[in-house]
């Protein structure tokens, strides 16, 4: 009985099992099918979810990102940024910065000259002659006219011909400017070694360039010639030092101004002397009695007056030290004369003058024939 | 539907942070140019290029490095100054004399065209003149004044080989210590040391010549040596390989002290060169500082390979002041 029971409850149960096996396989798919059922269910819960989150959790990190970012920028503002070189190619950084040099180089050349359009032209006459220093020494009073506005510079070669050199130096200096030249005649000019006091130089050149400003007076019409009326003629010998300050007195000049001039005359300066506002007298240590003896940098004659005066000119046959007088005199009375320079109390130009340089070695090799490349410009 | 969202929202956040990155740095330079053009033609101060004050003390050495502020009516233009380009030290020997503040003037004028330069200039004297201050201050450039004097030459009991220390060579040591001192090798710009001497004539493309030098660079200086010029041989490759000099070729450096610069970097990376004070033969000077940095393969020729001339050595002539007397016949007060 009991065996049979138990085998009964045996093979119950294992009907059972079997039974419940299919049943379990049966709820098992079920339960699978449910399973994934909710599992899909679920994901696409979690996924909306997850999106909806996603898209609140991207706009609040783009907030603080964004906040964050502004707040960098701001602290980079005051800062140079040290990223830029490795960033580009070196030919990029090299043709950058030659255009950021040009760009620069243009602005020194144009900004203030182009500026002052209203204040008198200033008229710079300069003899000139060819020889080793000529280059430097009109190399060098470029730089200083390149500073001044309205400045027209009036180059007048002691050649029978413009040379070369003095042509392509204008050309490339940036001025305003006028090239002329005039020959010395054989007489007058100074052999090789005369020493620099035993004629007087420039007479010639300088008159040229007075010839063309009047020709260039006589022809100007309407705003130009208004212009003129205001102009102011200075003569700079292409050795001397000239001071920014210098133009700046000179510029307003009626007549004639005058005023120091600084190692010249065997002294540190020379200069007129003022009382009450007019020129008495010169200051000079040598040959005081001239009528006027003064040097050729120490003066300025407004273009009028020379406009006006058609037979001034410079002596060449003058003695030495009367070549200012021989042109001055035919304009002016000391009286007249208009002291600048704080009454002429300060130097403001310098008669400086350049050492010839040395050449024994090189005459020695040119007559071996090992001289320097002759095509070389110096 | 929920993957197009998600691609859209990530390309709105990320399109406009790439642009913005990499527009910033190109214009990051702009603008800070654009600061500094305009306000050329305005009042500007630029920001000086080292400590402002020293703590240090030398023998007779003071120092002074002023921000560049448009002073005169006269001066109207500031020199220009690019923070991009390199800065060209110039450091010039000066000493009393009276053609001293006439060759100061002229190349002040020739200075105040070159962007981005720096004056050192040193005095051979004991106390920095007011001469010399008054002039650097009027003339608006960017400077720095020392001054150390160069001991007279005097004669030992029994040491009479004792040979004069050349002229200036104290004071281009000065000014190259007070570089060392006062820039270290990680400073970002860039820049070149000139010495260049007051009496000399500089063109302006000279300084634009000489602001790629990588070492030392070299070029022709004209009436030296009693030629024409004398410059560097440079060989078909762009090589220095010789000098073209009569006085003494076989010197290592047979260069005038115009006709070479070098870039800063190797100033500070060499820091015992200097030029040697005594000992040094005549025409040896340059290359006593020159050997410590250089050889001659690393030589850059500058002036189209050495072949045009941008640097005149000019002398300018004693004047002579026959008529002043010994009591002085011109009023002692007026500065020349």
């Amino acid at each position: 009985m009991n065996g049979v029971a138990v085998h009964s409850a045996l093979v119950c149960t294992e009907t059972h099992n079997a039974i419940c096996n299919i049943h379990n396989e049966a709820t098992g798919k079920d339960l699978l099918i449910s399973a994934l059922n909710l599992y899909t269910s679920l994901t696409h819960q979690q996924v909306i979810m997850r999106m909806r989150l996603k898209l609140k959790t991207v706009f609040v990190l783009y907030f603080m990102v964004s906040l964050l970012g502004l707040i960098y920028a701001l602290m980079q503002l005051g800062q140079r940024c040290d990223c830029r070189d490795h960033a580009k190619s070196k030919d990029q950084q090299i043709s950058q910065l030659r255009g950021e040099l040009q760009k620069l180089q243009e602005h020194i050349k144009t900004s203030q000259l182009s500026k002052k359009t209203d204040v008198p032209r200033i008229y710079v006459i300069t003899p000139t002659y060819a020889r080793l220093v000529q280059k430097a020494e009109l190399t060098r009073l470029s730089h200083t006219f390149l500073h001044v506005p309205q400045l027209h510079w009036i180059v007048v070669e002691d050649a029978p011909q413009p040379t070369p050199l003095v042509t392509d130096f204008l050309a490339a200096s940036g001025l305003t400017y006028t090239h002329l030249y005039k020959l010395t005649p054989k007489d007058r000019k100074l052999q090789e070694g005369d020493p620099s006091w035993l004629k007087p130089r420039g007479a010639e050149q300088r008159n040229e360039g007075l010839h063309w400003l009047r020709e260039m007076g006589a022809a100007a019409k309407g705003k130009e010639a208004a212009a003129l009326e205001e102009a102011v003629v200075y003569f700079a010998d292409d050795d001397n030092t000239y001071s920014l300050q210098l133009f700046e007195e000179m510029r307003y000049t009626y007549r004639v101004s005058v005023w120091p001039v600084g190692l010249v005359g065997g002294m540190k300066f020379e200069r007129p002397v003022v009382e009450d506002g007019k020129v008495v007298r010169f200051h000079t240590g040598w040959r005081p009695n001239r009528p006027f003896p003064i040097d050729m940098a120490g003066f300025a004659v407004s273009l009028r007056l020379i406009l006006t005066n058609p037979q001034a000119r410079f002596d060449g046959d003058a003695q030495m030290g009367f070549l200012e007088s021989s042109f001055l005199q035919h304009l002016v009375t000391m009286d007249d004369l208009e002291p600048k320079a704080d009454l002429c109390t300060k130097v403001l130009v310098w008669h400086t003058r350049t050492e010839k340089p040395k050449m024994k070695r090189e005459d020695a090799l040119q007559k071996q024939g090992l001289g320097s490349d002759p095509d070389v410009e110096v | 539907m929920p993957k197009r969202r998600d691609i859209l929202a990530i390309v709105l956040i990320v399109l406009p942070w790439t642009l913005l990155i990499t527009v910033w740095h190109q214009s990051a330079i702009a603008p800070l140019l654009a600061i500094r053009k305009g306000t050329n033609d305005g009042t500007e101060t630029r920001h000086d290029t080292g400590p402002a004050t020293d703590s240090k003390e030398y023998c007779s050495q003071d120092k002074d490095i002023v921000e560049v502020v448009r002073t005169e009516y006269v001066y109207t233009r500031p020199p220009p100054w690019s923070d991009v380009l390199s800065t060209i030290h110039v450091i010039t020997p000066t000493y009393s004399r009276p053609v001293q503040k006439a060759e100061l003037t002229r190349l002040a004028n020739t200075f105040l065209h070159v962007p981005n330069l720096h004056w050192i200039l040193v005095e051979d004297s004991q106390r920095r003149t007011p001469l010399v201050t008054r002039l650097l201050r009027e003339t608006g450039l960017n400077y720095t004044h020392l001054n150390v004097e160069t001991p007279r030459n005097y004669k030992l009991r029994g040491d009479t080989r004792d040979p004069r220390i050349p002229r200036g060579t104290m004071q281009r040591n000065l000014a190259l210590r007070w570089l060392r001192e006062t820039f270290n090798s990680n400073s970002s710009q860039a820049g070149i040391v000139y010495f260049a001497d007051d009496d000399n004539t500089y063109s302006l493309e000279l300084f634009e010549e000489m602001r790629s030098t990588r070492k030392v660079s070299v070029w022709p200086v004209a009436f030296v040596g009693g030629l024409r010029y004398e410059s560097p041989k440079v060989n078909a490759a762009g090589k220095v390989y010789g000098w073209k000099t009569v006085f003494d070729p076989h010197r290592p450096f047979a260069i005038d002290m115009a006709g070479f610069a070098i870039n800063l970097r190797l100033i500070l990376f060499k820091p015992q060169a200097y030029f040697k004070l005594r000992g040094v033969k005549g025409g040896y000077q340059e290359s006593s500082l020159l050997r410590e940095l250089v050889t001659l393969n690393d030589l850059e020729p500058k002036a189209a390979n050495c072949t045009k001339i941008l640097v005149w050595h000019t002398r300018t002539e004693k004047p002579v002041l026959v008529n002043e007397g010994k009591k002085g016949f011109t009023d002692p007060n007026v500065e020349i």
